[in-house]
């Protein structure tokens, strides 16, 4: 039944299609032009920085700004201080990120639903990510933290953490549904066409083809967008509640004196680099799973 | 029911299709029986990808009909899902899931619109894949496989779903030469399995091989069919001679 | 190679010029220490921002009942116009220009500054910020503080239908949700005296204190004293002033300076001067008399 074996090898060394390289891009036109590009990139590098750092530390403004920016006594106060409320910021952030990524999940599925009988539910979705994407997100957190608990009903939360989270996910899912929208639409339709062809559902073609494929694309922005819900998570402080920005606002107002900022944008710092080498290390694992550009 | 479609596998009766102004079938008529292969040969542009892309309900006709196994598929109210299930396609950009291994893009369909068990898809799977050798690439990603590899890997997973009827457009046309070979080979085992079969192909050496029936588009036709001798060495119509000789010219036959 | 060294070192050179120079305020005049606010404005003509004028920064809105007299066309003050010399910070910002030599109105500028610009490092455009800021011991190591030009005691404000209302002791606020704006000694009030179970919220503005004790979010907001009375008065009618705090180290308010002004010594003069001949008391008696009765929470 079967035929020999030999008539399936490949007829000639075919090698299988490139995986892409794992290095860095940044690196990658300093190997191609050699190791005199490289001297020539790292010299000019350090004669640039020395450059800059000298003319920083010999103006004349030096002295103030390092007593106002880089006190070490302060420093020493506000980072444990700050760090502790910054807690309350990982707490926001996360719950907001894990329903962020399922409601707008959500929005951009009912926005590329087909057929006429969807319209309704198509136009309530569209409209849905025009208004919070128009809306400003303080705007939205000033509505729902002030005027919710205004309203003294019984049975609505009273929690401004409670209506900080709902804001931000209502904002954050309109941008994020735009981002899946865009990854989906990035699938060739020829990815779609083979998967009905086999005979899969609309419903199961897009869970099992289309969005797999589609959220690998988008991992990069979406990790912009929860960066930006990272930092916008200080907003509950505007509705009185003390987190990590907050705490370092006060510290300063009480010493009269910024470190404390500095001190913020390292706890920001430390947490954010290790979150963009984690996708660029998804992405280039999964670089194997993109498409391999054949099209129709 | 109309006594030409008992018993016929496949029947297209008087199918037109456009896109837009643009007018790509004009009257198909074509009956395919049970255990037959037919090629569609003809120039580019001449309809036979949308032809079969119809069939597979892929492209809704504008007028005409299309029977399979005695039912019309091209009727009111039919469920689109299950009659593709019954037909394969293969196209001539493999389309693998580039996110899926060999194994799961063979059983993704019958797990998922047969309700098959996992363990009895990969049972069939693997089975497949062994018998057009490629059993050692199953837990391979697309991305990992040559041309030729990923296309046959392409048609296991359109016979993993059991068909009736396997349709394949051009499958070897994106191929590098040496590595059409092999792809010929798996159909020529299919067509001597008795797999009914609808092929659009360049390769006329291989459609005079393997076909029962030829099937010359032009023009959004059937101009002429026959057997592949027939067809190819006495031609009636003019066009198809002319078609043929540029094929001669190009050194493909 | 050399091109790109060369261009490199020149833009460097570029940025170094760049850098601004910042002129460092040194003392002027010599021999015996001015003894009047005039002979010091005379003797340190240069330090002021716009010699010849005084230049004062002070935040927007300008708040009752420290700035009153509404607001004038073409300034870009809210609520008043801090240039119409009324309210108690207004009336002894008039009092010290004059006393330190200017004609006033003509010879007295405001601008609108935010809070963090009392003390960051770099130029000013101002010669000092009046703005209910605090003395605090930890300040005094950025900025220079003038004397006390107003003594100033936090009070709590509730509801009057709150369970708060009434209370005479702090141990009655142990379980009140309190609000404080931002930057004020008012959270200190709750953190070292009353040290609530709940965590006080910390607002941008008073404003928005204000407008969370109107929901009942909060039970109570910190605020000085005669801010607390404008509250109840205007902007929440159905609120009362339930108490004063009365801390160990007296709580005043300063004129902020640059650090090493020279004008510092200056504007003390005017406030010594203002003080000995009762001036002061008459702003305090014209401006704030009707703001100052409230028990005292023990």
């Amino acid at each position: 039944m079967s035929g020999p074996p030999e008539l399936y090898q490949s007829q000639s060394g075919d090698p299988p299609l490139p995986t892409g390289e794992r290095g860095s891009r940044i690196l990658a036109p300093l190997r191609a032009e050699g190791a005199r590009g490289v001297a020539i990139a790292v010299v000019s590098a350090m004669v640039f920085f020395t450059v800059v750092i000298v003319a920083v530390l010999s103006s004349s403004g030096w002295p103030e700004i390092r007593r106002a920016f880089f006190d070490g006594e302060v420093f020493r106060e506000a980072f444990p201080k700050i760090v502790d409320r910054f807690g309350l910021n990982v707490f926001i952030f996360v719950v907001a990120e894990g329903l962020v990524l399922a409601m707008a999940m959500l929005i951009a599925v009912l926005r590329s639903l087909h057929g006429p009988v969807f319209f309704p539910l198509r136009i309530l979705a569209a409209g849905y990510t025009d208004l919070f994407r128009a809306l400003p997100t303080i705007l939205v957190i000033a509505l729902l933290g002030f005027g919710a608990p205004a309203l003294r009903l019984s049975g609505v939360p009273t929690s401004k953490v409670f209506w900080a989270i709902v804001a931000l996910t209502l904002v954050y899912s309109a941008y994020v549904a735009e981002v899946y929208r865009a990854g989906i639409e990035s699938v060739h339709p020829s990815q779609v066409a083979s998967a009905r062809a086999l005979g899969l559902s609309r419903r199961k073609t897009l869970r099992f083809v289309v969005l797999p494929q589609a959220i690998r694309r988008v991992l990069p922005p979406l990790l912009n967008d929860f960066i930006g819900l990272q930092k916008d998570s200080a907003l509950v402080a505007f509705l009185g509640v003390t987190e990590g920005l907050r705490e370092s606002q006060i510290i300063q107002f009480e010493n009269f004196d910024f470190t404390p900022y500095v001190a913020l944008a390292l706890v920001y710092v430390v947490i954010t680099i290790p979150q963009a080498r984690f996708v660029d290390w998804l992405v280039a694992r999964d670089r194997r799973r993109r498409q391999t550009g054949v099209g129709v | 029911m109309n006594a030409q479609v008992n018993g016929r596998a496949l029947v297209l009766e008087d199918v037109h299709k456009s896109f837009g102004k643009l007018q790509v079938l004009k009257g198909i008529d074509l009956s395919v029986a049970e255990h037959e292969v037919v090629c569609l040969i003809g120039a580019s542009g001449s309809g036979k990808s949308t032809m079969l892309r119809c069939i597979n309900l892929l492209e809704p006709v504008d007028a005409g009909r299309i029977v399979v196994h005695g039912e019309e598929i091209t009727a009111r109210g039919v469920d689109v899902n299950r009659i593709r299930q019954r037909i394969g396609i293969v196209f001539q950009a493999f389309n693998l899931f580039p996110h899926m291994s060999v194994i799961r893009n063979v059983t993704l369909g019958p797990t998922e619109a047969l309700g098959m068990p996992r363990s009895e898809a990969e049972a069939l799977g693997d089975e497949l894949l062994g018998r057009f050798g490629l059993a050692d690439k199953r837990g391979d990603y697309p991305d990992r496989l040559s041309g030729g590899q990923q296309q046959r890997v392409a048609i296991v997973r359109a016979l993993a779903m059991q068909p009736d009827v396997m349709l394949l457009d051009e499958v070897t046309s994106a191929l590098d030469p040496e590595l059409v070979a092999e792809v010929l080979n798996v159909i020529r085992e299919l067509a001597a399995g008795g797999m009914t079969m609808v092929i659009a192909t360049h390769e006329m050496g291989f459609a005079r091989d393997i076909a029962k029936r030829v099937c010359f588009l032009d023009a959004g036709v059937i101009l002429e069919q026959g057997p592949p001798e027939r067809i190819f060495t006495e031609p009636q119509e003019d066009r198809t001679r002319r078609f043929l000789q540029s094929i001669i010219d190009a050194g493909r036959m | 190679m050399r091109r790109v060294l060369i261009g490199v070192a020149a833009f460097g050179l570029l940025l170094a010029a760049c850098a601004e120079e910042n002129p460092v305020i040194a003392p002027t005049g010599t021999g015996t220490p001015p003894a009047t606010a005039a002979e010091c404005t005379t003797a340190n003509q240069a330090a002021f921002e716009s010699p010849g004028r005084l230049t004062i920064g002070t935040g927007n809105p300008a708040f009752p009942p420290w700035w009153e007299g509404g607001e004038s066309p073409g300034s870009e003050f809210e609520f008043n116009d801090p240039a119409r010399g009324e309210g108690y910070e207004g009336a002894v910002a008039a009092e010290v220009a004059t006393r330190l030599g200017f004609s006033f109105p003509d010879e007295i500028g405001f601008v609108a500054v935010a809070f963090n610009e009392s003390f960051a490092p770099g130029p000013k455009d101002f010669d000092f910020v009046l703005q209910q800021i605090s003395y605090k011991a930890k300040r005094d190591e950025a900025v220079d503080f003038s004397e006390s030009y107003y003594d100033v005691n936090q009070a709590l404000v509730a509801a009057q239908d709150s369970s708060i209302a009434g209370a005479t002791t702090v141990a009655e606020l142990a379980d009140a949700k309190l609000g404080a704006p931002i930057g004020t000694t008012s959270l200190d009030v709750i953190e070292d005296v009353i040290q609530p179970s709940q965590e006080p919220n910390v607002y941008d503005d008073l404003a928005l204190a204000i407008q969370d004790l109107k929901s009942g979010a909060i039970d109570g907001v910190i605020v000085d004293l005669p801010s607390a009375f404008f509250i109840t008065a205007v902007q929440f009618t159905k609120g009362v002033v339930v108490g004063q705090f009365e801390l160990e180290s007296q709580e005043y308010f300063a004129m902020v300076f640059e650090t090493g002004s020279p004008l510092v010594e200056c504007v003390n003069l005017a406030l010594q001067e203002i003080r000995a001949d009762g001036t002061l008391d008459a702003i305090h008696q014209e401006w704030l008399a009707d703001k100052t009765n409230a028990p005292v929470l023990s």
